[in-house]
Parts: structure tokens; C-alpha cells; sequence
């Protein structure tokens, strides 16, 4: 075994402390920073009476945002939120289009055009006993 | 006469040559000047801005409309930012199209390097601060492309904003980033590296055995010249901040959260145009990241100048370092003006 000299062992332990305890402080201030409070984002949207959505309608809810879409099989909802990064979809004569990277999608929600990949996202849709119109985004 | 503290911040002399403003184009020095201003400015928007997402907006608009002097204020600040990362991408271009980068100046072109990316983080964080129905889309794309890094992009999405909605919930860590986060290492980056011009013997030139002119300034002289570039560059910036008022635009409400601009502010329009092409991580995070990595390099890994072309403009033996980072403008040149138009 190759010995080590005392002035070697404690520059070793004196650098090894130091550094080790700035591996530690930098993980503990990453953390630190990292910490994201529970979501209070709300995920479930009153729609409102089914009867305000007359059959073949697409009605347009800006606060989810989405499109109800009322077809002869029933409800369906399309998140107007692009997949590509997150901008809000604008409705035109072919299906709806991004502002911000020119993602295009039909109006099924299929990508017609990139940068987007994913088609719409459908929500989660319930029909209560009132007959009122939750639309859920989680 | 023995100098003042101001002259005492400079050294003695400095080769005539290279002192010159079209040597120089004064661009590091008036960087310097508008961080003055920024500090100074951004300091005073603080007695009237309020950091919460209900009142940021209206705070803006009250430094603006009410107070007095306010709008001024807040122009030469907006301003002085957006001058600065032009001077900044002149300096630049300078230290690499006169070979001023070379050994032993390498980490400090890595500092400088470091100092522009901060400026850019610190516009954008300023931008945002208004709040207002312009900046929710830019904010939005720009905090999701944090997360389409792989491994830890929700890591790095927290570290920015904080998680959540970014239009709802983003304002406050984009406050403390700006005045604090991003601007405190601006100021140690910034003298270390004024510290390192001085320690890397001032402004490049050739070594003494292959110099052609031995002719040097005085200290009072270059402060002369200084005092002067900062007469010109405040007189252009007061001009502006009268006649040009920084943009500003209706406060979000509940609704409005997504009708604003889709337009990145002008600096990052040639990201803005890449993400156009596909994949978000790709276009919008790697080639950017590849573009400032290339840049980095220059000092290392590109042939290296010869010593009696320190100092000149555009050299023969950096060539490849002038057409690299010539390209690059010109590529981020022409994204801009395409994302643009469009």
C-alpha cells in the first residue's frame, strides 16, 4: 500500500469537505428553488345547460379554451390549446390555425400542418342529472 | 496631477493604435454606460412597480401616465436595454473580427460570452414584467420550451416560473430573476470581467517585439474620449426616450389572457422562426445552444491568429473565426427579418 503524507491526507480532506459541501449547498439551493406549490389551476369547466347547445353545433368556451361540439352522437369537446407549444388555436374555414408557429389543424383536431405533431387534445365530457355540461381538462 | 478616482480606474496609458474609436467602436465602454442607466432607472421603476399579476400592469401604466418624469423614466430603461444588446453583439463582433480573443484573453471572451446571454435573459425578463396582454404567448412558448428538455425540463420550468400557468402565475419569480437572479451576476461577471481586460495587459495588440506603432494615450486623454462616447450615447438615448415611447399595452383580465401579440420580442424572432420548422427541443433549444456552444469556441478550437495580427481588423489568420460568426449574424439577421414579415 502506498503511503500518504500527513500534509497530503489533510489537503485531501480539507478539499474533499469543501467540496462536498458545495455539492451539497448548490443541490439544497436547487431544490429549494425547484418547490411548486400544489396547482390550483382549475380543471373542471360548468358549461352550462345542454340546451344552449342545440344539435350541429360548435360553440366556442374562450376560458378553457375549447370547442363544444354538439354532433347527432352527442357531446364532444376539442382543446383549442396547440400541442406544439401551448399558444390558443384561432377557428378559420379549414379547422383552426396557431398565431405563433403556424401549426394548422383540421376540424377533427388532425395536425394538417407542423410544427405541431399531436392532434387536439378531446376533453373529458358529463352530462349531470341537471342536464348541465362539465367539461373536465385534467 | 494626480488622478482622481475616476482616471484611477483606467491605467496609466494605452496604445494610441488601438485606442481609437474605429478601432474600439467605443462598444464596451458604452455598454458600461447604459448598465449605469439601467441600474440607476430600473431602481426608480421600483418605488412604483407592484409585482402581483392584478396590479403589475396598472403599475406600469401609473410610472407612464401619472408620475412625473415616469414615462421618461421608464423609456431611457427601456431603451438603454435594447441599445445594449446591440452595442453588446457589436463588441463582439469586434473582439473576433480584430483577433482580440486570443490567448491570454480566452476566458475573458468566455465571460463577455456569458455577460450577452444574461443582457438577453434580462431584456426578456424585463419585457415580461409589463404583464400585460402582449407578453402572455412569448412567456407561454418560451416556459413550455423549457419543458421539452428531456430529463428535466419541469425542473427548469419551476426554476423559471415556479410551475403553474405561466400567464397566471409566472410574475413573480420573473421579478426576482430580473432584479436580483439575472442581475446580480451581471454585476460580478461584469467587473471580473472589466478586472480581466486590466489583467490581460488593456486592449489587445500585438506583442511588443512585432509592433509596428509604440505611440500611447494618456489616461486623460482616454477619459476624454469616454466622457465624450457617454455625451454622444445620452443625448441619443434622451432624444429616443422623448420622441420613441417604450411599448405598452391593455392589462390582462380574466379573457384576455391569450389575445395578445404572437410575436417574440425582436431579439428572440429568429427562435421564434426556427420553432417553425419542427421539433420544439430541436429548433428551439439544441441549435440555439449549438450556435452560442460555436461561438464559445472560437478561441479554442479555430485556428489560431498570429500575434502581429492582434489587434487588426479582419486579419488573415482568423479568417475562418470571421466567416463563422459572420454567418452566424447573418443567418439571425435574416430569421429576423423573416419572422417579421410574416
Amino acid at each position: 500500500m502506498t503511503q500518504i503524507s500527513r500534509r497530503d491526507f489533510l489537503k485531501l480532506a480539507r478539499e474533499g469537505f469543501l467540496y462536498l459541501s458545495a455539492a451539497l449547498a448548490t443541490g439544497s439551493l436547487l431544490r429549494f428553488l425547484s418547490y411548486a406549490p400544489a396547482s390550483e389551476q382549475k380543471t373542471e369547466f360548468d358549461l352550462g345547460s345542454v340546451d344552449n347547445y342545440p344539435v350541429g353545433s360548435r360553440t366556442s368556451i374562450p376560458e378553457i379554451p375549447a370547442l363544444l361540439i354538439h354532433a347527432e352522437s352527442g357531446f364532444t369537446a376539442l382543446s383549442l390549446t396547440c400541442t406544439h407549444l401551448g399558444c390558443t388555436l384561432e377557428p378559420n374555414n379549414n379547422g383552426f390555425a396557431c398565431p405563433c408557429h403556424n401549426s394548422a389543424f383540421d376540424a377533427e383536431g388532425n395536425v394538417t400542418q407542423g410544427p405541431a405533431v399531436k392532434p387536439l387534445r378531446s376533453l373529458r365530457i358529463q352530462i349531470t342529472d341537471e342536464n348541465t355540461i362539465i367539461a373536465y381538462t385534467d | 496631477m494626480r488622478p482622481s478616482f475616476f482616471h484611477h480606474l483606467h491605467p496609466p496609458t494605452i496604445p494610441t493604435e488601438q485606442a481609437r474609436w474605429r478601432h474600439t467602436l467605443g462598444a464596451g465602454g458604452t455598454a458600461v454606460f447604459l448598465m449605469l442607466i439601467l441600474g440607476m432607472t430600473g431602481i426608480l421603476e421600483m418605488f412604483y412597480y407592484i409585482p402581483t399579476p392584478e396590479e403589475a400592469a396598472l403599475s406600469v401604466q401609473t410610472i407612464t401616465y401619472h408620475v412625473p418624469f415616469g414615462g421618461f423614466i421608464r423609456n431611457l430603461h427601456y431603451w438603454s436595454a435594447q441599445l445594449l444588446l446591440i452595442v453588446s453583439a457589436v463588441h463582439l463582433l469586434r473582439v473576433v473580427f480584430t483577433a482580440a480573443y486570443k490567448s491570454p484573453r480566452r476566458f475573458n471572451y468566455l465571460l463577455g460570452l456569458a455577460l450577452f446571454i444574461l443582457a438577453i435573459l434580462l431584456d426578456f425578463t424585463g419585457y415580461i414584467l409589463r404583464w400585460d396582454v402582449d407578453i402572455c404567448y412569448p412567456l407561454l412558448t418560451g416556459t413550455n420550451l423549457l419543458k421539452t428538455v428531456p430529463f428535466i425540463g419541469d425542473f427548469l420550468h419551476r426554476l423559471a416560473i415556479g410551475g403553474g400557468e405561466a400567464c397566471t402565475n409566472g410574475l413573480l419569480r420573473m421579478y426576482v430573476w430580473h432584479i436580483f437572479g439575472l442581475t446580480l451576476p451581471v454585476i460580478i461577471l461584469g467587473i471580473w470581467h472589466a478586472f480581466r481586460v486590466r489583467r490581460d495587459g488593456g486592449i489587445a495588440v500585438p506583442p511588443p517585439q512585432v509592433r509596428t506603432d509604440n505611440a500611447r494615450i494618456s489616461r486623460n486623454e482616454l477619459v476624454r474620449r469616454e466622457v465624450l462616447a457617454m455625451f454622444i450615447v445620452g443625448i441619443a438615448l434622451i432624444l429616443l426616450s422623448i420622441f420613441v415611447p417604450a411599448p405598452i399595452a391593455a392589462a390582462m383580465t380574466e379573457g384576455t389572457t391569450l389575445a395578445g401579440e404572437a410575436k417574440a420580442p425582436w431579439f428572440f424572432l429568429w427562435v421564434q422562426e426556427m420553432l417553425k420548422w419542427g421539433d420544439p427541443f430541436i429548433f428551439g433549444i439544441l441549435l440555439p445552444l449549438g450556435i452560442l456552444a460555436l461561438i464559445a469556441l472560437i478561441p479554442y478550437i479555430f485556428p489560431k491568429p498570429a500575434d502581429s495580427d492582434i489587434g487588426k481588423w479582419f486579419p488573415k489568420s482568423n479568417r475562418l473565426a470571421q466567416i463563422t460568426i459572420g454567418l452566424v449574424s447573418f443567418i439571425v439577421i435574416l430569421l429576423t427579418l423573416l419572422a417579421n414579415a410574416n
